[in-house]
């Protein structure tokens, strides 16, 4: 006859144990007591300290959002994660799993992965930043914000998080398998513009209607150049300015938050050197077609400011082949040239387009420029790394 | 002559103006695709289901299986996570998990341990993808370094 396990049904029922973590949740403070915490015998000079006089916020959470981190050591989701992306053993299974609770998840800013990634943001932006600059010197800015967002934006790292297999639970909760993405999930017909006015730093000037430049980009805006409101930021410059957390958010902004707390926790945990070579192994080799990201107003009046520039004889326009010129579908070859130099070359259906087109692949390849062997500024924290090279930098982009 | 540079510097900065733009249509669309096994290699593999039955006798091979081989396997491949589980009066099966979302499962009814070894291998090993007769076999995202073959260039062929 079948015996009714009364422990497996305790265990099913009572709320989880969470021993450790209810130790130190709790304030050591014991609430239903008369007596006043602070003793009135002692007077202060000064006014009492600080710390006793503002009362004590209760930083718990409770219950308890986001599963036992000691669960994380049982995980099998857990362990399969850290092995498939390799990461180092100094990197532990507890603080893996809690990179993937995002703040709506969890709000106690100990539980859950805001604080990793805050640090994983910073990392990700100057690590792709030193990359692209001391690789293409020349290129120009709006490219550059493009490519930085193309390799460590928001969009990219959920596609990433996709790639190494991430799940994302139905809904948060201690019971959760804790190798799944924890978050809370946007309702039907919740607003998604909602998400992204978390975050927004004001422009001085913003009131007055000033033109937002390329120059306002650099000082005010994100490390993608752009304006934080406009895009889905990493969710995590609200919680420290007392704005409520979201509460609810959608899985590209969970997910991009994960793959930023890991490079934060990698950092922390494992140093700098693992950080940096996991950077090269996940996100350095990713495919980016730079040349298909420029756009030129008119290339034919930038490239004979930039020859006039570099100090280049004026760039001239030949005719190299052509075929149809009477037909309905002609064909012109023509090359751009700067004294004996070719410079670029452009075939078209007419001789403006040709020559337009020319002008345009001579701009890409002087602003694709890029220099042999490659050392980043990163590379000299290593202690052996003998001494620095200055990179290149360029005058920069053609103003007219 | 102070005058003349004073206009110089003002009109240079009145013309100020920089000339290269992301393409409007690409602004929030540029995104770097991934070359799994470039640099890091992701097992395409993510789960491993083992399902076996404690009375049937298709699942003698399997449960022999669970017993000697699997702990090793799991052992040698901790990127993939490995469950077992009873199917009650059915056929044992494996059955894998992609990270693409598909999966792939596979009957192993009166095999032996050793035959199940190699449909799991064949399991682990697979990308997920639907199977595809290839015909071609390079395939790549970079443009060809040789560029598309012109008429108007090189020495040509008169008639």
């Amino acid at each position: 006859m079948k015996r009714i396990r009364l422990e497996r049904w305790s265990g099913q029922f009572l709320p989880a144990a969470r021993p450790s973590c209810l130790h130190f949740r709790c304030p050591n403070v014991r609430r239903q007591s008369t007596v006043s915490s602070i003793n009135p015998e002692i007077h202060y000079e000064d006014g009492p300290p600080s710390f006793l006089s503002q009362p004590k916020a209760p930083l718990v959470s409770f219950p308890p959002n986001s599963p036992d981190p000691e669960r994380a050591l049982s995980s099998p989701k857990l362990a399969a994660l850290h092995a498939r992306l390799q990461l180092p053993s100094k990197l532990p299974l507890q603080t893996l799993a809690r990179t993937l609770v995002h703040k709506s998840a969890d709000s106690d800013p100990r539980f859950n992965n805001t604080s990793l990634c805050d640090l994983g943001h910073k990392l990700l932006g100057s690590y792709a930043a030193e990359h692209l600059i001391c690789r293409y010197p020349r290129l120009p800015l709006a490219v550059l914000f493009a490519a930085m967002w193309a390799f460590v934006g928001s969009r990219t790292l959920t596609m990433i998080s996709r790639e190494w297999g991430v799940e994302a639970a139905a809904e948060p909760g201690v019971e959760v398998d804790p190798g799944l993405l924890q978050f809370m999930r946007l309702k039907p017909g919740e607003n998604i513009e909602g998400e992204f006015e978390n975050g927004a730093i004001p422009r001085p000037n913003e009131r007055r209607g000033w033109r937002r430049g390329m120059s306002s980009r650099i000082v005010y805006d994100d490390v993608f150049g752009d304006h934080p409101s406009s895009r889905d930021k990493t969710g995590s410059e609200s919680s420290e300015e007392g704005t409520p957390a979201p509460q609810s958010v959608s899985l590209s902004t969970a997910s991009a938050s994960f793959v930023r707390a890991l490079f934060g926790a990698l950092y922390l945990h494992a140093g700098r050197q693992p950080a940096i070579s996991f950077f090269r192994m996940h996100i350095l080799p990713r495919h980016l077609p730079l040349h298909q990201l420029f756009s030129f107003t008119q290339p034919t009046r930038d490239l004979s400011r930039l020859c006039a520039r570099e100090g280049f004889e004026s760039p001239v326009a030949r005719l190299i082949s052509e075929t149809g010129r009477r037909s309905r579908t002609p064909v012109f070859v023509v090359g751009v040239y700067s004294g004996e130099d070719k410079l670029g070359e452009g075939s078209g259906g007419s001789l403006d387009e040709a020559r337009t087109k020319a002008a345009a692949a001579a701009l890409r390849a002087w602003y694709l420029y890029s220099p042999g062997d490659i050392r980043v500024p990163s590379d000299m924290e290593d202690g052996t790394a003998g001494t620095w090279k200055p990179v290149m930098i360029d005058k920069g982009e053609v103003v007219v | 002559m102070p005058v003349s540079g004073i206009r110089k510097v003002s009109t240079s900065q009145v013309s100020v103006a920089l000339t290269v733009h992301v393409h409007p249509c690409l602004k929030f669309d540029v995104l770097t695709l991934s070359q799994n096994g470039v640099a890091a290699f992701i097992l395409q593999c993510k789960r491993l289901d083992f399902h076996y039955c404690d009375w049937a006798g298709s699942s003698k091979g399997m449960n022999s299986f669970l017993k000697h081989t699997l702990p090793r396997f799991a052992r040698l491949n901790p990127s993939v996570e490995i469950t077992v589980s009873p199917r009650p009066r059915k056929h044992p099966i494996i059955r894998g998990t992609y990270i693409n979302g598909r999966e792939k499962v596979v009957c192993v009814k009166n095999l032996q341990k050793e035959q199940i070894l190699e449909k799991t291998h064949l399991l682990r090993d697979a990308s997920g993808e639907k199977l595809k007769r290839v015909t071609k076999p390079v395939q790549s995202i970079n443009e060809s370094v040789r560029g598309i073959w012109s008429p108007y260039h090189g020495a040509g062929r008169t008639a």
